[in-house]
């Protein structure tokens, strides 16, 4: 067959798949961002009304029915921030909290540097054994001076999932707080986020906190001080893909009811819900996710009367991959970890016991979270190819791509208006004009590469190949003088 | 309308839309800043007649006669920044600062905005009427928690208690269990605790809702307000309630306010067969009991597998007097006994 025989082939192909899968493409393409608009309204109506009930709700802040909380801190090798992120925790607005930091077999000086600071002495306690942990817990501490409110649980090295789970059966409020080490919280964090349990405290079972990048900005002693857009495009880009994806699609799925992932950076849990399901699956790469499945099944099957909750307020702040290959490796973790959580518990999909998780939430995350990736990445080889083998015109593919990636663009913009209107967290102009530009931006490769990268996370997960975490590598804030 | 020019028309709504919202993000921006400044420069001439006034320091009365003649938008401004000063001062100059507002005619205007058709308007009035601390506010407040808004709805219980009028208790308990998800139970509780002994009454009735949140109110307020009329119901509660909130409160309650036979009625729910965190709870009730009829109870739990509940059990000997530290050095060989023998000792409760 000649050159010219298999170019007319390749293309009588093209132009069949095209016409079978042209509809269907953009249909999705309408489908998924119009989803997004609708994310957006009902996180904008959520805002509405949780900015009116602020005025009467902040002086009602940490009042009767606040229940306690135990921040639980999983660290491993964190030597460089983590006395000052316990200071910084213990110093927190609330009427009655704990710190429990669990040092997950750190090689560095972790330990050290929090016995020097805050002057710990060993406790004979023996950690209740509420949730199963295998790896063996080395000791208890806690401060001299018997009224700082921190444990320093020490265990062997068995990773993130079992440390938090050995922080919660070593917490002793009714509520426990998963908070990374490396999170900066809001003074008020935690009186925002516990709210809902005191509006509702024989309903409410589990709260997520807004979590937003803090790369560029200024921090002294562990509280966030200057909030700057990040000096990188990447982490600019991030700013705008938290705002629309978390701060946004989480608020709207809360206020339908359908909240199916807390973040694993700040997420509320009552202790004794944590407990009953067992706690953190240790062997699942999207643990938080999975967790809040488990919740919501046990919940359903056992017909409980319950609520899941997103707090819009900004209340942590977190460094975001500055690097491709940091990204890259999350961007992996991440997609492994929804396909493994869905299919997990795909026996939940459409069946009525589940109600609108089994009903909305979890076909929307199989449909536009899951499979979204495989279809971008066929329009992103379909379009380009069909224009080499001249199926389409030029000025046709351009139209396609810019309405594609322009509606995406509307939704971001949407996003950081409803932002700005709700919180504007950025003073600067600058800030915002920066916003604008990343929310184009994002669209010309930042959004291929996660594409591919998500596909790869999915892909080795059918192969089952090994998680490797992989290092976070962090360029630290542009830490003042506390 | 060929293929072509549908995804023209659509990009050019798109591209309208994109351009749209960046002039909204700009808009806002611009508005929020003007309006700001606006607000600033209408408080500055008054600021420090506010500032006399709400410190008390307004002998001569002139400063709150010139904060009543003031007009139109200089008047507004000395409402919006009285309203402000009233949640942070009390007694004198809290009353000085609601003459004005009566002056005005603002809390006849809050009482007719409950009915207003925004809910940004009705939540400030609520909120408004709560902070004057004007009994005439009640009727209108207990009407607005029944308001289809939740946000109108919370600002009305706030205000109630700010009130303190012990006739709005029933309004308050029966709003919790209200249409579109009541009243917030922390704002209920926050309210009810500002009444007094009066509403003891309507806690019992609360205590028998059907209503679960209602009753882990009612048994929360009834503990901390320390209503001990309500500890037989309290004590069904925690014996039989289908809630583990509830039970929870009620164990809570009774631990801070019952009475020498609690005893026996906490130590049941320290039983194996109860739930894990009920036990703990019922543990440090018992020490919060103060009875040395406890000791022994506390001791056996002070050898529970629990490692929890142990500690707990010989935590809650600590306060129990010197037969429950002679209790607490018997176990100085169990972990629970020995933390809380060191806790203890690094708090200085224990030489």
């Amino acid at each position: 067959m000649s050159w010219a025989a298999m170019l007319d082939a390749l293309r009588v192909g093209l132009t069949w798949v095209m016409d079978v899968t042209s509809v269907p493409v953009i249909a999705y393409f309408l489908v998924i961002n119009t989803s997004y608009l609708v994310l957006i309204t009902l996180a904008a109506l959520e805002f509405r009304s949780y900015l009116r009930q602020r005025d009467s709700a902040v002086r009602s802040l940490g009042g009767e029915l606040t229940p306690g909380v135990s921040l639980v801190v999983p660290a491993y090798n964190e030597e460089a921030v983590i006395v000052t992120a316990v200071k910084a925790m213990l110093t927190l607005r609330y009427p009655q909290h704990e710190v429990v930091v669990v040092d997950d077999g750190s090689g560095d000086a972790t330990f050290a540097r929090l016995q020097e600071a805050f002057d710990l002495v060993e406790l004979p306690r023996q950690v209740p054994a509420d949730i199963p942990v295998r790896a063996r817990v080395l000791g208890v501490h806690v401060p001299r001076d018997g009224r700082t409110r921190l444990q320093v649980v020490r265990k062997e090295n068995s990773g993130r999932s079992e440390a938090i789970n050995l922080g919660i059966n070593a917490a002793s409020e009714p509520l426990v707080a998963m908070i990374d080490a490396d999170s900066i919280l809001e003074p008020d964090a935690l009186l925002h986020v516990a709210k809902p349990f005191a509006d509702d405290p024989t309903r409410m079972v589990a709260t997520g906190g807004t979590i937003r990048p803090v790369n560029g900005s200024r921090v002294v002693a562990g509280r966030l001080v200057d909030l700057q857009m990040p000096r990188g495009w990447l982490g600019r880009i991030q700013v705008v893909e938290y705002l629309r994806a978390f701060l946004l699609g989480r608020s709207g799925w809360s206020r339908m009811g359908g909240l199916i992932l807390i973040s694993g950076a700040f997420g509320l849990f009552r202790r004794d819900v944590v407990v009953e399901v067992g706690g953190l699956d240790p062997e699942s790469i999207g643990e938080d996710f999975e967790l809040v499945m488990r919740i919501h099944r046990r919940m359903r099957d056992e017909r409980r009367d319950y609520r899941v909750q997103f707090v819009p307020e900004p209340v942590s702040w977190t460094e975001v991959p500055s690097t491709l290959g940091v990204l890259r490796n999350q961007r992996r973790r991440w997609h492994r970890g929804l396909w493994e959580t869905l299919w997990a518990y795909r026996g939940m999909l459409f069946r009525p016991r589940y109600g609108r998780v089994g009903w909305v939430a979890l076909p929307y995350y199989w449909l536009f979270e899951l499979f979204a990736p495989l279809l971008e990445l066929f329009g992103l080889i379909v379009v380009p190819l069909a224009l080499i083998l001249d199926v389409i015109s030029v000025p046709f593919a351009l139209l396609f791509l810019a309405l594609a990636y322009g509606y995406a663009v509307l939704v971001a913009l949407a996003a950081m208006s409803v932002e700005e209107w709700a919180f504007h967290r950025y003073d600067r102009w600058r800030d915002l004009a920066l916003g604008v530009l990343s929310a184009v931006l994002e669209n010309i490769g930042y959004r291929q590469l996660t594409v591919w990268w998500r596909l790869q996370g999915w892909w080795a997960s059918l192969r089952n190949k090994k998680q490797v975490w992989g290092v976070m590598t962090r360029t630290g804030f542009d830490e003042g003088v506390g | 309308m060929s293929g072509r020019h549908l995804l023209v028309a659509a990009e050019a709504a798109v591209l309208a839309g994109c351009v749209l919202l960046a002039l909204v993000v700009i808009v806002i921006k611009v508005v929020r800043g003007q309006r700001q400044r606006r607000h600033e420069a209408a408080l500055r001439p008054i600021r420090p007649a506010l500032i006399e006034v709400a410190s008390g320091e307004d002998e001569d009365g002139s400063a709150r006669r010139a904060l009543t003649a003031t007009t139109g938008a200089t008047r507004v401004a000395v409402d919006e920044g009285v309203a402000d000063f009233l949640g942070k001062v009390r007694g004198g100059p809290a009353d000085q600062l609601v003459e004005i507002l009566r002056s005005h005619g603002a809390l006849r205007e809050a009482v007719r905005l409950l009915r207003h058709r925004s809910p940004v308007r009705r939540t400030r009035a609520a909120l408004l009427l709560g902070l004057s601390r004007d009994r005439g506010g009640v009727p209108g407040l207990v009407e607005a928690l029944d308001d289809h808004s939740a946000e109108v709805r919370s600002a009305a219980a706030h205000g109630l208690g700010l009130i303190g009028d012990d006739g709005s208790a029933p309004a308050l308990l029966g709003a919790i269990a209200g249409p579109g998800g009541g009243i917030p139970a922390g704002v209920a509780a926050g309210a009810l605790l500002e009444l007094g002994v009066g509403i003891a009454p309507a806690l019992r009735e609360a205590l028998a809702s059907t209503d679960s949140r209602t009753r882990a109110v009612a048994a929360h307020v009834a503990g901390v307000g320390s209503f001990r009329s309500l500890l037989p119901l309290l004590r069904d509660l925690l014996a039989g309630d289908e809630d583990l909130t509830v039970r929870e409160a009620s164990a809570e309650a009774i631990g801070a306010m019952g009475e020498a036979r609690d005893v026996d009625v906490l130590t049941r729910h320290t039983n194996p067969g109860e739930p894990t965190p009920l036990r703990r709870l019922c543990a440090t009730a018992l020490g919060r009991l103060g009875e040395p009829a406890a000791v022994p109870t506390l001791e056996q739990l002070a050898r529970d597998p629990d490692p929890r509940l142990a500690e707990l059990a010989a935590t809650a000997l600590v306060g129990l007097g010197p037969e429950g530290r002679a209790a607490l050095a018997g176990l100085a060989d169990t972990p629970g006994g020995a933390t809380a023998l060191t806790l203890a000792r690094l708090q200085g409760a224990l030489a």
